[in-house]
């Protein structure tokens, strides 16, 4: 690892495999409903891209304390959301690693809804920063601005 | 949509959408409420050292996915698969133009066709502020999540 890389030491503290966890929630018809008029698309079949299963959980566990902006998303879709059926999402840390200077945290979410159908599989490809960093100096570093 | 098979080369019908503040701010409520942050408020993006709010990243996606699920149908929604990255501020005012275009024929491991793609999204100055590559099986007409979904909204 470059030496200049400032990881911090919560990144360090994060193991690979940790898990983060479980939630759950219905998908209500609004919620359907308010995505597909909010992003222009009536027949829009995954409102779970606004949900952001594996930011969620990675909050509920390091909220207030560290930060990963979404800068890529690998999903798989395989069966969308049923109105008024319940779904649950587990998720786990899969990778961490520096890239070009920059520490990142991949997080891993698997949703399933009351019958068992597999819903998605995402992960997020975050730009780890501690919560008391600014933004500003992560987006402009990666950017380049 | 009629069930044809895509070539390689072929260009999807592209669209373009406002990105909007107030739509930026509904999109941080729908599902899950998560609050001022610095994508729908301009004052916390101040506070995170940002001069305005920030487009999502999840805001470019779900444009994405209208993509594909136009082209695609059930193809798309059951077993597709994408992996974006964000690779250019999106703010308030711009005008994102999606496109995709056809570049690979396989067949997965269980020896049925599958489609390669590069999708992107580009800003109205032709930056270009998502790309991703994608895979699902040939189109096909039928969309039956609108079924489960209670329909059209």
């Amino acid at each position: 690892m470059n030496q200049s890389v400032q990881t911090g030491a919560i990144w360090g503290s994060i193991e690979v495999g940790e898990d983060l966890g479980t939630f759950d929630y219905v998908m209500t018809v609004e919620m359907i409903s308010d995505y597909r008029r909010v992003v222009d698309n009536p027949e829009a079949a995954y409102p779970t891209v606004a949900a952001r299963h594996p930011a969620n959980l990675f909050y509920r566990k390091y909220g207030g304390r560290m930060r990963v902006p979404n800068t890529g998303q690998d999903s798989e879709y395989f069966n969308p959301p049923v109105a008024g059926k319940r779904i649950t999402v587990t998720g786990r840390i899969v990778d961490k690693y520096i890239r070009r200077d920059k520490p990142y945290i991949i997080v891993e979410a698997k949703a399933v809804d009351e019958d068992g159908r597999l819903i998605e599989v995402s992960r997020l490809i975050g730009l780890a920063r501690e919560a008391d960093e600014p933004a500003f100096a992560v987006v402009t570093r990666k950017w380049g601005a | 949509m009629e069930d044809t098979a895509l070539k390689i080369g072929k260009r999807l019908p592209a669209f373009t959408r406002p990105i909007v503040m107030e739509n930026m701010v509904e999109f941080e409520t729908v599902v899950w409420n998560r609050g001022r942050n610095l994508h729908s408020n301009a004052e916390a993006a101040r506070q995170d050292g940002l001069t305005r709010p920030l487009a999502s990243g999840q805001n470019q996606l779900a444009f994405l996915h209208e993509l594909l699920e136009r082209t695609f149908g059930d193809a798309w929604v059951y077993g597709g698969k994408i992996s974006v990255r964000y690779i250019y501020p999106v703010y308030p005012g711009d005008s994102l133009t999606i496109h995709g275009v056809v570049t690979s024929l396989d067949n997965d491991e269980g020896g049925k066709p599958k489609v390669g793609l590069e999708v992107w999204c580009e800003n109205q100055n032709g930056q270009k502020t998502a790309v991703g590559k994608v895979t699902a099986a040939q189109p096909v007409s039928a969309r039956s999540w609108l079924e489960s979904s209670g329909g059209a909204s």
